[in-house]
């Protein structure tokens, strides 16, 4: 049994009513839900708030999740996509009111390997951003990025394919096919 | 799934293996007082900083107060007076 097919049937005992099983779920699936956000926006406290906010949800629908449709990894991810779009864009349009309540930027330059991965990555437009991380860090399936992304599956094959040119581009990495 | 795009590349994987991400300590359930406080703390840019950065634009913050004192009591003398 893989570790999604028990993630799967833990989700079965808390929407049967046992509601300890919550916290066994949150231990599996919240590191990758903040490593997903984090990657994607590289902001810390948008992350947990988000991570958070997911499982508010959960708990709130409980039913509303359907394992003949998918993963509850992927499910969980499709929320916390939709809940991190919206928080960026209201808070794109109160910055573009306001603009004095941008954030100054402040990274670590200690590694500097890892920043121009972290760099390359975040360069990438969002969907490509998005596929790319699902894909390489999460082994997430074609299939269901398009699911999480609420996208044609043609659509993530190109993404991915620009996604992965852009990055050996700017990573000036050699192409070994 | 189709064939791996990636699979060829083991350079780029190698770059992406260096992408680290630590994952902090935290609860499941949101505090929100605590939401607000990392709100407000979060820094800012300084809204101020273009005009400090000219000495023109510095006079003009020092004289900002002394103007709006003025025109406020211009408005107050028309209205009473």
């Amino acid at each position: 049994m893989t570790l999604n097919d028990q993630i799967d049937k833990l989700m079965l005992a808390y929407q049967n009513g046992d509601d300890a099983v919550l916290d066994q779920i949150y231990m599996m699936l919240r590191q990758p839900l903040y490593s997903f956000i984090y990657r994607y926006s590289r902001d810390e406290q948008l992350s947990i708030d988000i991570v958070q906010d997911t499982f508010i949800k959960l708990q709130r629908h409980k039913h509303d999740y359907n394992p003949d449709k998918g993963k509850l990894k992927s499910y969980l991810f499709q929320i916390a996509y939709r809940l991190m779009v919206t928080k960026l864009n209201r808070r794109k349009k109160w910055r573009n009111l306001l603009p004095f309540l941008t954030p100054s930027e402040a990274e670590d330059f200690h590694h500097s390997d890892r920043i121009v991965v972290r760099d390359a990555v975040t360069k990438l437009p969002g969907i490509q951003r998005a596929v790319i991380i699902l894909f390489y860090y999460h082994d997430v399936p074609q299939r269901d990025i398009a699911t999480i992304l609420e996208i044609p599956k043609g659509t993530v094959k190109s993404r991915l394919h620009a996604a992965i040119q852009k990055l050996k581009q700017e990573l000036e990495v050699e192409d070994y096919e | 799934m189709s064939k791996d795009p990636l699979k060829n590349n083991h350079h780029l994987q190698k770059k992406l293996d260096e992408y680290h991400v630590n994952i902090p300590d935290f609860p499941m359930k949101p505090n929100r007082w605590e939401r607000l406080i990392n709100l407000l703390a979060s820094p800012t840019r300084d809204p101020l900083e273009p005009f400090l950065s000219t000495s023109g634009g510095l006079l003009l913050l020092k004289l900002a107060p002394i103007m709006g004192a003025a025109i406020i009591a211009i408005i107050q003398m028309l209205i009473f007076l």
